[in-house]
């Protein structure tokens, strides 16, 4: 059945990259206007709005089932895109959307519930011998069961949360000393964060590179895999640069990894695109580690070399339409680069910064991609994530592709706020980057410099403050002050006043 | 100069060797710690070309003892003089840090309580611009001695003039009393600390380890002990905040305030302020936003703006006369007087009282700040230092009850029995002994505890103690209040009441001094 209208469930730069495809295929968008952002920019790209920046409520209606199901079946919509974040992975509201009778763009509850617990999806992955990091399949119940398996599998160890994401509840263990306190702290923050105390233990692999294949997968049980992105560049488990296809990966351990990914895909019979993330070691021995069950934010590297439109094939699927495509025809063409520009000041430890974007002067080419749901005047607020854009480069070759990046991120202009541009200069100029032999401990062990700063900015800058200073200055003596006034003092108070001395 | 060569060839050479002392490279070794140096920071402080120094010459005394040495150098590493700030006669004394790490030696002392003396001499402003590693060790006694004198010209010059420190360096041991014993204390962040024993000695002591920064950096004086008032991010800012606070004080306690001639005013019928304070008595608001829309525009320059936030003091203007301003903060602790507020705004009133500098109350304080913590730790004793000083202030006083009054913090805040020349109060006042919920609770216990629906028992019993008690009528008929005015003609109000008030005077007592509870 097509698909004439649909929901996005999601907000900024997602909803206006869904309402783009959409608008292709011809399907009637409609988008959620919120109390907190009621004249976002994303809205400017629905076809019809839900009306409820007059309702006020402690949760974001895109976390909140109940509302969402009333907003489907007032709306009449055929299907729902949850975009990523949010209820992106939560197999509770995949499944209400079915009973509902709309189609929920994404694969099946069940396979989103297999996945998304961890323990369940290392079980699975046990079963169909897929290459894991030893560790257990199960939660653990205490510290001393922990100590026992981390005893059993060697240090470091690392504990995760079983419902987790994020780098929430995880912690990694490099003696058996630390073991019981770090214990007791992942299942305590696993709980406060996903209401599920739940963890389990694996060896932690140090340094490795963070692989992961996007998969398609139709209803008739084909599944194919678009290769890889590279997305090793992440802080505190957070990704902030990735590239497809990765310089790490040789044609035959591409094809290896990208088999697996199929075949755990289709253990859980999965459906739509997921991704399937691994672990490379140093020695290319390569781990599963988990799937998402979602579009990803860093897709559009992925569509750069395939020339696919990956939300197109997601809708596609949705509506029961098999897989055209066949493994043998998925061609990589060429090299790309996302960079997220989010609104961090990278100096302060990439904290959040909030502000009002004055100015924003974005990159345009053939080769250039920038997928935002901010415009000039809009506020990053504590509200929602701080990404500004997403700046896609493509290029013949991965030199070709780091240069024109530097270009495009060279014209990239964005006033008011602290971003993480600066910091993609100085990657991009980094050796073990520019090699391809990095890491994810690349932050912390290569970087020597978090941000790059030319001379030119810096004298710049010291002239801007000079400026300023003269200028403030100049504005404090436009008071005339008088202090001879103070002095004709009414003989009545004077003589009292000297004399109460 | 040629002619008389064989007078003035000594002159010549002093002033040769005086200016290569004040190199370029002597400055250089404090602009790479983010310092200036003291010649550059005089030169900020003063309008252009107009200061003059005095015992630049001087050289260190000699030692007695063979331990450690002095570096010859003339001026014995202060500069001290006196010139014009905005077209005033202002003192001032600079430490050099790079003459002896600023050090306090004898000489050093005697040009400080010179120009102290001068000052107080001339009735005017003293700023000391301080950078300094402390007493000079190898002098001994005779730089503790020096200190002894500045603290004491300190001390007796107390509210005859108005004496500001400046920290910019490091200020440690016992020369923090002089700044402690002063009006004002600005501080650079970053680049300068006091306090009383350093880093090395609490390491010795407790095992601590803690930075310059962490111990008496510009943040902790200006946020947790409030010791400094001002805070700014750069040395040529804080310079210029201290020549802004000197156009809003008068030179001695015998002058008036300077005024502004050419003020830029806000309207006196503001509609705006009708809506500032919100309708649900337990919202907060910004009390900044009412002052802002009373005062002159961009008048209002604020004393300890980190510190103790549930209470906001600072100097304001209104048709160019300078006003000072203590508020209570909706926004912070919903505006409750505690121990550190209760300090702040006593000695702001203080001040004012001693320059002759009207004082304006906006009050919406739902009361004391209640607990184990702030009893114990005297609010008895520290909460009547703001009485003692409303009360004690002769210069003209007005309140203006924007909302909550209740109980002893009603009188506190300069009510009219404890001398408020003009009391107002706006429509959305609520004047009484406590607050509904409090009041309810205390005089319908038994009720309340023996009705079947106590909720809406409770709501209704609130409704009346509003309608009837919680209000500002009874106090306006009672001749407790002046007058219940409406908010947007507040600025008008206050214009005509400060201009009537301003030949007040007030005879007290003879009297040493009195007896505040410190």
């Amino acid at each position: 059945m097509a698909i004439k209208s649909l929901l996005i469930v999601n907000r900024g730069e997602i909803a206006i990259r869904i309402a783009r495809t959409c608008k292709k295929m011809g399907i009637e968008t409609w988008g959620i206007k919120t109390s907190n952002e009621p004249r976002a920019h994303y809205l400017s790209h629905m076809d019809k709005i839900y009306d409820m920046s007059d309702e006020f409520s402690d949760v974001l209606v895109f976390l909140d089932v109940e509302r969402l199901i009333t907003i489907v079946e007032e709306t009449g919509v055929d299907a729902v895109h949850p975009g990523y974040g949010f209820l992106s992975e939560n197999a509770y509201f995949a499944q209400r959307c079915v009973i509902a009778g709309v189609k929920f763009i994404g694969p099946t509850p069940d396979a989103i519930h297999k996945m998304g617990n961890k323990t369940v999806a290392r079980q699975i992955a046990t079963k169909n011998n897929i290459p894991l990091a030893s560790g257990t399949t199960h939660s653990i119940r205490d510290a001393e069961e922990a100590k026992e398996i981390a005893d059993k599998i060697g240090y470091p160890v690392i504990i995760k949360a079983a419902s987790g994401g994020g780098g929430r509840g995880m912690r990694i263990i490099h003696k058996a000393e630390e073991l019981a306190q770090m214990f007791r702290l992942a299942t305590n923050e696993a709980e406060k964060a996903f209401n599920d105390p739940s963890v389990f233990i694996e060896k932690y692999i140090q340094n490795p590179k963070h692989i992961e294949f996007q998969i398609l997968a139709d209803k008739f049980g084909n599944t194919i895999h678009l290769g890889e992105r590279e997305c090793s560049i992440q802080r505190k488990h957070q990704k902030l640069l990735e590239e497809a296809p990765s310089p790490a990966l040789t044609e035959e351990l591409r094809k290896t990894m990208g088999e697996i990914a199929i075949k755990i895909s289709q253990a859980v019979k999965y459906e739509s695109a997921g991704t399937v993330e691994f672990l490379l070691d140093q020695s290319n021995n390569f781990y599963f580690m988990e799937m998402n069950t979602r579009i990803q934010v860093e897709h559009p590297v992925t569509e750069f070399i395939t020339g696919l439109d990956l939300i197109e094939q997601q809708i596609r699927i949705a509506q029961g339409e098999e897989l055209k495509l066949k493994q043998e025809d998925v061609k990589l063409n060429g090299w790309a680069i996302e960079c997220r520009i989010n609104a961090e000041d990278v100096q302060a430890g990439f904290s959040p910064y909030l502000g009002t974007i004055e100015k924003m002067v974005q990159p345009t080419g053939d080769n250039i991609r920038v997928d935002s749901g901010i415009v000039e005047g809009d506020t990053i607020s504590p509200n929602f994530d701080s990404m500004v854009a997403k700046l896609i480069v493509w290029g013949a070759d991965r030199n070709e592709a780091i240069r024109e990046t530097k270009k495009a991120l060279a014209k990239f202009w964005i006033k008011g706020l602290k971003t993480t541009i600066p910091f993609f200069k100085i990657v991009l100029e980094n050796e073990s980057f520019r090699c391809g032999t990095f890491n994810t401990g690349f932050i912390e062990n290569e970087l020597e410099s978090m941000h790059d700063t030319s001379e030119e900015e810096e004298a710049l800058a010291a002239w801007f403050a000079a400026l300023k200073y003269a200028e403030e200055r100049e504005k404090e003596e436009t008071n005339q002050v008088d202090f001879e006034q103070g002095k004709n003092i009414n003989p009545w108070v004077l003589n009292k006043r000297l004399k109460s001395f | 100069m040629d002619t008389n060569g064989k007078l003035f060839r000594k002159f010549l050479e002093r002033e040769e060797k005086i200016n290569n002392q004040f190199s370029i490279e002597n400055a250089k070794k404090q602009h790479s710690k983010g310092k200036l140096s003291a010649v550059e920071r005089i030169e900020l402080l003063f309008d252009k070309d107009t200061f003059e120094e005095i015992d630049a010459f001087v050289i260190p005394a000699p030692l007695t003892t063979s331990f450690g040495k002095i570096t010859e150098a003339y001026g014995d590493g202060v500069i001290v003089g006196y010139g014009k700030v905005s077209g005033r006669l202002v003192f001032a004394y600079a430490q050099d840090f790079t003459v002896m790490g600023g050090s306090l030696g004898s000489v050093h002392a005697q040009k400080i309580n010179k120009i102290q003396q001068m000052a107080l001499k001339m009735g005017a402003p003293i700023v000391g611009l301080i950078d300094s590693g402390g007493a000079r060790i190898q002098e001994g006694i005779a730089s503790l001695a020096g200190y002894a004198m500045i603290f004491k010209h300190n001390v007796h010059a107390s509210g005859v003039i108005p004496q500001i420190s400046v920290i910019m360096g490091p200020a440690a041991g016992g020369a923090v009393y002089s700044p402690a014993l002063t009006d004002f204390v600005f501080m650079t962040n970053k680049t300068s600390y006091m306090f009383v024993t350093g880093p090395n000695v609490v390491k010795e002591v407790l095992n601590e380890e803690v930075t310059n920064d962490e111990l008496g950096g510009a943040e902790v004086h200006s946020k947790k002990s409030g010791v400094s008032q001002m805070m700014y991010e750069d040395e040529e800012h804080t310079i210029q905040g201290v020549r802004k606070l000197l156009t809003y004080i008068p030179s001695n306690n015998v002058v008036n305030p300077p005024v502004v001639l050419n003020p830029e005013e806000t309207p006196d019928y503001n509609e705006r302020l009708r809506d500032v304070v919100p309708d649900d008595p337990n919202k907060p608001y910004d009390v900044k936003e009412v002052i802002n829309l009373l005062m002159d525009v961009d008048s209002f320059f604020e004393i300890s703006e980190n510190y103790a936030q549930n209470i906001v003091v600072g100097f304001g203007r209104l048709k160019g006369q300078t006003i000072g301003i203590v508020a209570n903060q909706p926004k912070v602790l919903a505006g409750t007087i505690d121990i550190n507020s209760s300090i702040k705004a006593a000695r702001f009133i203080r001040f004012c009282d001693a320059f002759n500098i009207p004082i304006l109350t906006l009050e919406d304080v739902p009361g004391f700040l209640p607990g184990v913590d702030q009893e114990h730790m005297g609010i008895i004793r520290h909460g009547a230092k703001m009485l003692y000083a409303y009360t004690e202030a002769t210069v003209p006083k007005i309140t203006v009850i924007m909302r909550k009054s209740y109980g002893g913090a009603y009188i506190v805040m300069n009510s009219k029995n404890i001398g408020g020349d003009f009391n107002y109060a706006w429509p959305t006042a609520e004047i009484a002994v406590m607050g509904p919920d409090g009041a309810v609770a205390v005089l319908y216990r038994r009720e309340l505890e023996s009705s079947e629906d106590p909720d809406a028992l409770k709501k209704e019993l609130i409704k009346t103690y509003r309608d009837e008690i919680a209000n500002p009528y009874i106090a306006d008929e009672k001749g407790y209040i002046d007058e219940v005015i409406d908010p947007a003609v507040t600025r008008k109000k206050l214009i005509v009441s400060f201009e009537a008030l301003q030949n007040k005077h007030v005879a007290r007592p003879a009297k040493k001094h009195g007896n505040i509870p410190l």
